[in-house]
């Protein structure tokens, strides 16, 4: 919506002065305030219109950004925010009041079933849309309701569009519609052939109703055609659901990846069986709410210095949480080192005390975090589609990647690390200051959970437990990597999160994460180091 | 064969025996409600609980503590033990009052009007507590196998057994199971086996029969603590021993350690198991939940905080960390987690040995504190 | 070692002895038994916290029968086995005259039995599926019938068709989702017109609808089937889906461009205490369907909402969260819940189980923040529905209201 605000300001810019955006401005004011008799006709000279500050006001007005302003001796209008000023719906004019004032009208609310036709509206206006994505959803839509006074525009824009993505859009659309409004048998085969051919799967539904209503009537050329129509579409959803099985598995192996990252640091390189990793992930995400708090408090959330609290909060998480690893090395782990089993009591211990403070301090309820506007939305590609917030959560476990790669093989502090987890005492009579180099990987690694912790928030939740959902997974990855190796690690998350969704559709969720558990237990008695097992000359390891 | 390592253990194994199986049961019996010397029914199915609970640990502490072995699913054997036995006292609560069948509840809600194949053997209570010991034996004896043979040890063992734990517990949430088309039925989903209303003709709640149950949980414990005695001292007991410190060079000595640690894998998960078939008639259900991985780190911690490695740590380190759990959620609901998790952590700080090892580790201070008093009563005198 | 085992003996009894010999002469105790740890406890607490207000707004009026409530809070830690522990030790070690709490089946499934042995009172504040009937809890929850039945004709009413059906693997989804499907079906909606998958044995539907565990995060695949499923249009979804795992299907709806225009989501679960965790305004247009709601405009919800504020500020224990809190349905439950009791213990005049059972079976009425409920002899209440459509702010604006809807838990089979 605050796409569409901006959106709207621009549109405004360059219509401020037509006429016609007056007048539909106003029929607006009429529409909302319940001024007008024939509220049918009012909707259709609306989407005749093509006037896109309609989507934007219907945009403004569903969410409560539309309000009702009367001064005393005048008449009631409406109000809304744009950019920081207050405009009159009607006429666009500037209106000179306070925020406070603006923040203590009464909202205009659309009747819900208003707001179901005004998205009939919206969309046909959305047909002459400069954006193609917008004018592909519309002309879907509007083919989906299968109402024939839609054809003609349809076919109109059809024939005009010149963008081979929205053409597309529009023939399907034209085609879905025909499916219910053919005018003779031939025209209804044609539809369903070419259907067939344009894979489209929101018709898939209606050619099976054909399908068996013509088996019915008996119509046997139509039900030949709309049976091939559906296999080809099915053939094509079939391989769609792989394709889209694979994306949404680097996705979920990138989630992996980053929760286990840390812990491959903590518990791969330096031996500490850490159960409170998970807290650290939840550092992260509060640490990403804390941050959200403090930019509203500065900023206010309409503005645009706002949206930089996420991209903020990643490096202050990692400071954050790293400074409380690096503390509770100094005062704690230190004395465990020649004890690994018992760090994992300590650190269970840990979780537990980390868990209640943080319900204690913010609350048992799981808080929110908003996505910034960068990560809203969609992007879809030949029928698959992935939230940009999980695309990003992709490119940021290679990010983590990389930049632990780096720091491992080319840094002085990375050839120290190597040495002090290969041999401590040696490295230790070698000069590396091995102390500080204890405090400064658990710190990395603790770093590191925290900030998945904040890229997690763009995906799920945060609460006091949401590190105990990552735990199992994040041991089971490091394991299977072979325990003390980034690169396995790396690889491990990737196999499991694409193996996960594959078996998912198969077997449903519960059952395809078993079988996932099951083909790690398998996988270890046939590589019983993991992917990348320890080299080591030592017998008892 | 001498079974305890000196006198006061064996006071106190008799004490324990006088305290659990006649002082306790008999305060409970012949003590009216209200008088100082009764004990409740309900602390006694408390007492009953923890002592299921140190049975468990027990089982884990001759695997961790004694040959090495890391498992992270001991509560999976126990919560088998469980769901065996509860399957048996589920198939005995009688004609349901809502469907009128005597399905389990679970079963009549999802449609079905017969009993599975699976389910049906559990109708027998011989079957059932057969089931109890060989469930968690079969399964540890099938991961066993595979495990050891592969020689997966250390931290791979224990994490396998977790993901074990991890897939169990999603299975056991599941109402039902789609196979290749078939529909089966699974124990109960999320919500378990609850509402018990009879076992082997008595009714499960009367204080007489929980007191039985009581005093048969305790037998266990004593008879179970009795066969670790024993085993300690066998030839057994010490290649086990040995297989801990060093497992190479016991296999270079000729042993063949797969077969000793199978052994004592499956050993360890049946009284595990039948520790879980006491468990469900004292608690009165049992869920999934029972075999979730952060329930195996429990038991962990409780043989951590006893005293591993010893005889009497798990069962101190259960009963102890429990009563601290039954008294905070009451006392401090909300701070209860911080207390018991900042205790974890000066254990493991200041007491390596664990509880048990406590008075060993503070011979030398009380030795000093009573020296310097003598030192100086003489110098007074 | 010996000593030491004695010694932990005693200390256990001894605690339990000392905890016991409390009992003041002019205080009734009862006993609150919710999750405050765990994963249940993000829903759980809020409920603690509406129960201490209740019953410090009763105690400065004057408490019940002369006697001032003196709360015993225990932790179920989200565990059930502690559940049941509890409900023990606050029968038998504590004797409190009744009891509020349990939020998911489970818990309620745990401590029945103990409930029935101690001859205790439970009062139980959350929807739920019904096909139960304790004669010692009473349960002021929605029934199936008082929730998901209107919402559904709320739907029908608006001209949709197309149902898609998600929840959470336990029971009250699974037996909700049957039950609505048998509804669906006998208003005329085909089978293949019902969304998220049926299971069959022997023919009949034994389950409907998509399922996923608790605290599951991964909405990917089951997001793509309903953007399918709706883009034929006249769809809409209900959703049974618990707890937290509501965070990552509505980020997942969200960020595939479904709104509530194209297929609005009814959620049976999210009420608006779980809206402080989720970014509401994508849900805005989306539906719920309670017996109560913060909006509601009518003298006795203003009060209700301001005192509870008023609470907040001035006589809150410091572990009750202060900012930002909302009232919504299973707070006003368990609220009403209080109210009953204390008017069936002054019907009754005593604090005896059975007695107050007696009185609470001859029907008892409240009016209460959400309109009036009046206790059923099932041990269920007649109360208002209400509909509402999510607003951006984490409110609903009521759109429809049904009066006097009766309590009915067994309804499965019967359309």
């Amino acid at each position: 919506m605050k796409k569409a605000l901006l959106l709207f300001s621009f549109v405004w810019t360059v219509l401020a002065g037509a006429v016609e955006t007056v007048e539909i401005r106003t029929l607006l004011e009429d529409l909302a305030l319940e001024r007008i008799d024939d509220q049918e006709a009012t909707l259709q000279e609306l989407a005749d219109s093509g006037d896109e500050y309609v989507t934007a006001f219907v945009d403004a007005w569903r969410v409560g950004e539309i309000r009702e302003y009367q001064q005393a001796g005048t008449e009631l209008f409406l109000v809304q925010e744009v950019s920081g000023k207050y405009i009159r719906v009607s006429t666009g004019e500037t209106i000179d009041i306070s925020s406070e004032v603006y923040e203590s009208l009464d909202k205009n609310r659309a009747p819900r079933k208003l707001r179901r036709l005004l998205t009939r509206v919206t969309d046909t206006i959305g047909l002459a849309s400069k954006n193609v994505n917008t004018r592909v959803e519309a002309a879907l839509k509007l083919g989906a309701s299968q109402r024939a006074e839609y054809l003609p525009e349809l076919q109109r824009r059809f024939e005009n569009e010149k963008n081979a993505k929205a053409k597309r859009a529009f023939e399907e659309a034209i085609m879905i519609s025909l499916l219910a409004n053919a005018e003779t048998s031939e025209e209804l085969i044609g539809a369903v052939i070419r259907l067939g051919e344009l894979h489209s799967i929101r018709a898939k539904d209606k050619i099976l109703a054909i399908v068996a209503s013509a088996g019915e009537s008996g119509d046997e050329a139509l039900q030949v055609a709309a049976q091939k129509a559906s296999d080809m579409i099915s053939d094509h959803e079939e391989l769609l659901k792989h394709a889209g099985s694979f994306f949404r598995g680097l996705s979920t192996g990138s989630v992996l990846l980053m929760v286990s990252f840390g812990l491959a640091i903590t518990f791969g390189l330096m031996g500490i069986i850490n159960m409170a990793h998970g807290e650290f992930i939840a550092i992260g995400g509060y640490t990403c709410y804390v941050v959200q708090g403090y930019f509203s408090n500065w900023f206010g959330e309409s503005s645009p210095a706002f949206q930089w609290f996420f991209w903020v909060s990643l490096p202050v998480s990692f400071a954050v949480a790293g400074g409380i690893g690096f503390v509770l090395e100094k005062g704690f782990f230190r004395f465990l080192y020649k004890r690994p089993l018992e760090s994992l009591l300590a650190t269970w211990g840990l979780s537990m005390v980390m868990r209640q403070a943080f319900r204690l301090k913010f609350g048992a309820a799981n808080v929110q975090v908003a996505n910034p506007d960068l990560l809203l939305g969609n992007f879809e590609y030949a029928g698959i589609s992935m939230s940009y917030a999980r695309l990003f959560a992709i490119a940021f476990a290679g990010f983590v990647c990389v930049l632990t790669w780096l720091l491992l093989t080319k840094t002085n502090l990375g050839l120290y690390i190597r040495a002090v987890m290969q041999n401590r005492n040696m490295a230790s009579s070698l000069g590396i200051p091995v102390k500080r180099v204890n405090s400064m990987t658990f710190a990395f690694g603790c770093g590191l959970a925290a900030m998945a912790g904040a890229v997690l928030t763009q995906i799920g939740n945060v609460g006091p437990t949401m590190g105990q959902a990552y735990i199992v997974d994040s041991f089971m990855v490091v394991v299977v990597g072979g325990v003390g190796n980034l690169l396995g690690a790396g690889i491990s998350a990737m196999g499991i999160g694409v193996f996960d969704q594959f078996l998912q559709p198969l077997f449903g969720p519960v059952m395809g994460k078993i079988i996932v558990l099951g083909m790690i237990i398998l996988f270890l008695q046939w590589k019983p180091g993991g992917i990348f097992p320890t080299k080591s000359r030592s017998m008892d390891d | 064969m001498k079974l305890f390592d000196n006198k006061i253990e064996f006071g106190g194994y008799l004490s324990a025996c006088v305290v659990l199986l006649l002082i306790l049961p008999a305060m409970n019996a012949f003590f009216p409600e209200g008088s100082s010397m009764h004990f409740s029914s309900f602390q006694l199915s408390l007492w009953g609980k923890y002592i299921t609970y140190a049975v468990m640990a027990m089982s884990l502490n001759l695997l961790w503590g004694y040959t090495g072995l890391l498992c992270l699913c001991q509560s999976l054997f126990f919560a088998l033990g469980a769901y065996a036995f509860g399957m048996y006292l589920m198939l005995h609560v009688g004609v349901d009052s809502v469907y009128n069948t005597a399905l389990p509840d679970f079963m009549d809600f999802q449609g079905y009007t017969a009993l599975p194949w699976y389910w049906a053997p559990f109708e027998n209570g011989a079957f059932a507590i057969a089931a109890t010991l060989l469930v968690p034996g079969v399964l540890a004896f099938v991961f066993g196998f595979l495990a050891f043979r592969s020689r997966i040890k250390g931290v791979y063992f224990s994490i396998l057994t977790q993901a074990l734990t991890y897939a169990a517990s999603l299975f056991f949430f599941k109402n039902n199971l789609d196979l290749f088309g078939n529909n089966f039925i699974l124990f109960g989903g999320n919500n378990g086996l609850t509402d018990f209303k009879e076992i082997f003709g008595y009714d499960v709640n009367a204080a007489s029969t929980q007191r039985w149950i009581f005093v048969m949980s305790a037998i266990l414990m004593l008879v179970v603590y009795l066969v670790i005695s024993w085993l300690l001292r066998t030839k057994f007991g010490k290649v086990q021993q040995a297989i801990r410190d060093s497992e190479n060079r016991v296999r270079f000595s000729g042993y063949s350690t797969t077969t000793y640690k199978m052994l004592i894998f499956v050993g360890t998960s049946m009284v595990a198991g039948i520790a879980g078939a006491f468990y469900v008639p004292q608690v009165g259900g049992i869920n999934a939940n029972e075999m979730s991985p952060a329930k195996s780190l429990d038991v962990v911690v409780w043989v951590a905080l006893g005293g591993r490695g010893t005889k009497f740590g798990p069962i101190i380190g259960a009963i102890v960390v429990n009563i601290i759990k039954s008294f905070t959620t009451r006392m401090y609901p909300d701070y209860w987690l911080i207390i018991l998790g900042a205790i974890f952590m000066l254990v493991v700080l200041f007491m390596p040995n664990g509880l048990v090892g406590l008075p060993k580790q503070l011979a030398p201070v009380w030795a000093r504190i009573r020296g310097n008093s003598s030192t100086s009563a003489i110098a007074a005198s | 070692m010996n000593d030491l085992k004695k010694l932990t003996l005693g200390l256990g009894s001894a605690a339990a002895l000392f905890t016991s010999s409390l009992v003041a002469q002019d205080t009734v105790k009862v006993g609150v038994l919710h999750s405050l740890s765990g994963t249940m406890a993000i829903s759980e607490t809020s409920l603690r916290d509406i129960l201490l207000f209740t019953f410090d707004e009763i105690n400065e009026a004057g408490g019940v029968l002369g006697k001032k409530i003196e709360p015993v809070v225990v932790d179920g830690a989200s565990d059930w086995p502690t559940f049941a522990e509890k409900a023990e030790q606050l029968l038998a070690q504590d004797k409190v005259s009744a009891t509020f709490g349990c939020w998911t089946s489970v818990s309620r499934k745990f401590v029945l039995p103990v409930y029935e042995k101690y001859n205790g009172l439970l009062f139980y504040p959350v929807q739920y599926e019904g096909e139960e009937l304790s004669p010692n809890i009473f349960y002021t929850a929605e029934a199936v019938g008082q929730q998901a039945i209107p919402a559904v004709d709320f739907l029908l009413e608006e001209g949709y068709t197309k149902f898609y059906l998600i929840g959470t693997d336990y029971v009250y989804p699974q037996t909700t989702n049957l039950v609505l499907f048998e509804y669906l079906k006998s208003k005329g909606i085909p089978e293949e017109n019902i969304g998220g998958g049926l299971r069959k044995e022997n023919g009949e539907v034994i389950s409907a609808g998509k399922y996923t565990p608790f605290s599951h995060t991964d909405y990917q695949q089951i997001v793509a089937d309903i953007k399918s499923f709706a883009a034929g249009g006249d769809a809409c979804v209900l959703n049974t889906v618990n707890g937290d795992s509501n965070v990552s299907f509505f980020k997942e709806i969200a960020a595939s461009g479904l709104t509530a225009e194209d297929c609005p989501i009814v959620s049976y679960s999210l009420s608006e205490d779980e809206f402080r965790s989720l970014p509401t305004a994508d849900l805005v247009g989306h539906l719920g369907c309670w017996t109560y709601f913060m909006s509601l405009d009518t003298p006795a919800n203003k009060e209700f909402v301001a005192n509870f504020q008023k609470w907040l500020e001035t006589k809150a224990p410091s572990s009750v969260q202060k900012e930002g809190r909302v009232t919504c349905s299973p707070m006003v439950l368990s609220y009403n819940g209080v109210y009953l009791w204390k008017a069936a213990v002054e019907r009754a005049g005593t604090f005896e189980t059975s007695a107050v059972i007696k009185e609470l079976e001859k029907g008892i009425s409240f009016d209460g923040p959400g309109g009036t409920v009046t206790t059923q002899e099932n041990h269920h209440l007649t109360k208002n529905v209400y509909i509402g459509e999510i607003l951006e702010d984490g409110q609903f604006e009521i759109l429809e209201s049904f009066d006097n809807v009766y309590g009915e838990p067994f309804l499965k089979g019967t359309f």
